[in-house]
């Protein structure tokens, strides 16, 4: 699929003088789940605020699928469904009215039911939402942005004082929906989360985006480390770098991996030189790693 | 647009407080009939009474002062105000179909006390007056209490808009409750010392607060010495005074960042 629901060209953004997003350009792909990361303070609520029409942008280009998105101009949001920053919840109605109150008419009571269904939220439905606790108004905020089957989803921070039990849930839903058809645009800071579920990632820092790719690029982009314990280390790393291998910067002697590195190979290397292994260990950078190595760079190459 | 009201109205429906207030509203409205049927040296001849609703007019202001501004800050003291926005609909749709609820909400209240009030005429007053009976300025009871419900309609609404408004400035319900209540009744206080300023420069006529003095120049023609203004002038200066602060709300509500 090639095809683009979200298209946000040249984005640029002030509040007073400070600019919060600067050239922002970046497009979702139908069906994809686009993870959106950066540091507090980045711009990802504000860039998904400016996606929903909820501010004025100063220049740029926003389309959900094909149509203006702006302020003034809501009726992409038709096709979206989304949870911002924290959810919007009346104290004074119960879960099964929040539902039945934002959900659009066409939306039947069976689909109102199935999501109650799905997020397991069906004991504490009928109760007044102003008795629930935080995980049971996130919960309910999350239903809301998909009760209506939206084409396009946006969901900022959703892992946001859920259990594990419910995380577990949620990205099931999620990557349910996502085999449907449905494209999502998630944030969050749990990034080992979030790396379960991506298709792709848009990396954000300072207003800017430093990265966009695929998860599988990202991935394979990283460094993978064969990390080892010797009786001497010291000996060890100078045998291995004699012999053409890789070593990473640190403390820790660890090989950089190739294709061609082999384990039996190194083992037999370093027991001819009279170095005895203790322990092994295979090491792939995750997520996590990846993304502050990148940020760390991209503040690099700024200074 | 009708979609948007009704929701407004199903939150307003869900809400305790707005049940409560009805019943507040009768339970005070009898209270007052039977202490003017008991003490009519105290507490107000039947006829004055009625013609005020039984004091129910001076209730429903309090009570709309409140819905306005709650119905406004609400939304921002809950965060909901985004989930109304990112939706298909236009913001001043949104904010309009506040106005339109808040208008029948208003309407509501006027019908219930109205018809709560003839029917404490005819259990508690029916040996005391007839609605035919001559009242003031030539008017018979019954259209004395009708001009003080179209003046004190118009008046209220001109309160509400500036309600309104403050709600949408500070987001808080307490301050636009505070200031519109504050305000409402400030009148009574002030309009001695306002209407002897205006002896002196006549322009001051035009301040919003000379017009909430509608409804008594309605009932009594001769108002309009104190006011300077005649009815109809009155009526089109509410309605400008409205209009004036329901456009900036509608102006802040649109451009506001949230």
């Amino acid at each position: 699929m090639t095809d683009a629901i979200l298209n946000v060209e040249h984005l640029n953004k002030n509040f007073g003088r400070k600019q919060v997003l600067k050239d922002v350009s970046f497009s979702v792909q139908t069906g994809h789940i686009v993870g959106l990361v950066g540091p507090n303070g980045a711009g990802k609520s504000t860039i998904m605020k400016a996606v929903l029409g909820l501010f004025n942008y100063s220049s740029g280009k926003i389309t959900i699928d094909g149509e203006l998105v702006s302020p003034t101009s809501h009726k992409a949001m038709d096709k979206v469904g989304a949870l911002i920053e924290y959810p919007g919840i009346y104290p004074f109605l119960t879960g099964y009215q929040h539902l039945q109150l934002f959900s659009k008419e066409s939306t039947s009571k069976d689909q109102i039911m199935d999501i109650v269904d799905k997020m397991k939220m069906d004991s504490y439905i009928n109760r007044k939402a102003k008795t629930y606790s935080l995980g049971m108004k996130q919960k309910l905020g999350i239903a809301l942005a998909l009760v209506d089957r939206p084409k396009f989803v946006i969901l900022d921070e959703p892992m946001n004082g859920l259990d594990p039990q419910a995380n577990k849930d949620l990205r099931k839903i999620i990557l349910d929906l996502a085999k449907q058809g449905t494209t999502f645009l998630i944030s969050s800071h749990i990034l080992s989360e979030l790396e379960k579920l991506v298709d792709d990632l848009v990396v954000i820092d300072k207003g800017q985006i430093v990265y966009t790719q695929s998860m599988a690029e990202l991935e394979s982009g990283s460094k993978k480390l064969l990390v080892l314990k010797t009786s001497d280390d010291a000996k060890a790393k100078d045998v291995l770098s004699q012999n053409g291998y890789q070593l990473d910067d640190g403390d820790k002697l660890s090989i950089i991996e190739t294709e061609q590195t082999k384990m039996a190979d190194v083992i037999k290397l370093l027991s001819d030189n009279g170095v005895d292994i203790e322990d092994v260990q295979h090491v792939h950078s995750d997520l996590e790693t990846s993304l502050l190595n990148l940020l760390k760079n991209d503040k690099v190459k700024e200074s | 647009m009708i979609t948007l009201v009704k929701q407004e109205t199903f939150k307003l429906l869900h809400k305790k407080s707005t049940y409560a207030v009805s019943a507040t509203l009768l339970i005070l409205m009898t209270l007052f009939a039977v202490l003017s049927r008991s003490h009519p040296k105290y507490w107000g001849q039947p006829q004055d009474q009625f013609v005020q609703l039984f004091t129910g007019i001076n209730w429903i202001v309090l009570f709309m002062i409140a819905a306005c501004s709650s119905i406004i800050a609400m939304e921002f003291q809950y965060g909901t105000i985004k989930e109304l926005l990112y939706r298909k609909y236009y913001r001043g749709e949104i904010l309009v179909s506040k106005w339109i609820t808040m208008l029948l909400y208003s309407i509501y209240f006027y019908v219930v006390a109205f018809v709560w009030s003839l029917l404490m005429k005819v259990v508690l007053f029916n040996d005391k007056f007839q609605l035919s009976d001559k009242y003031s300025g030539g008017h018979t009871v019954m259209e004395t209490q009708w001009l003080g419900i179209v003046g004190s309609f118009l008046t209220i609404w001109l309160v509400l808009s500036l309600v309104l408004l403050l709600a949408n400035i500070f987001k808080s319900t307490a301050a636009a409750i505070s200031i519109g209540i504050i305000g409402y009744f400030a009148l009574n206080i002030v309009s001695s010392i306002m209407f002897v300023l205006m002896q002196k420069w006549e322009w001051l006529k035009w301040n919003p607060l000379n017009m909430m003095n509608l409804s008594n120049q309605l009932v009594s023609s001769s108002f309009h010495k104190m006011t300077l203004l005649s009815t109809p002038e009155m009526i089109a200066g509410s309605l400008v005074y409205t209009a004036i602060f329901m456009a900036i709300s509608y102006v802040i509500f649109k451009r506001r960042s949230v």
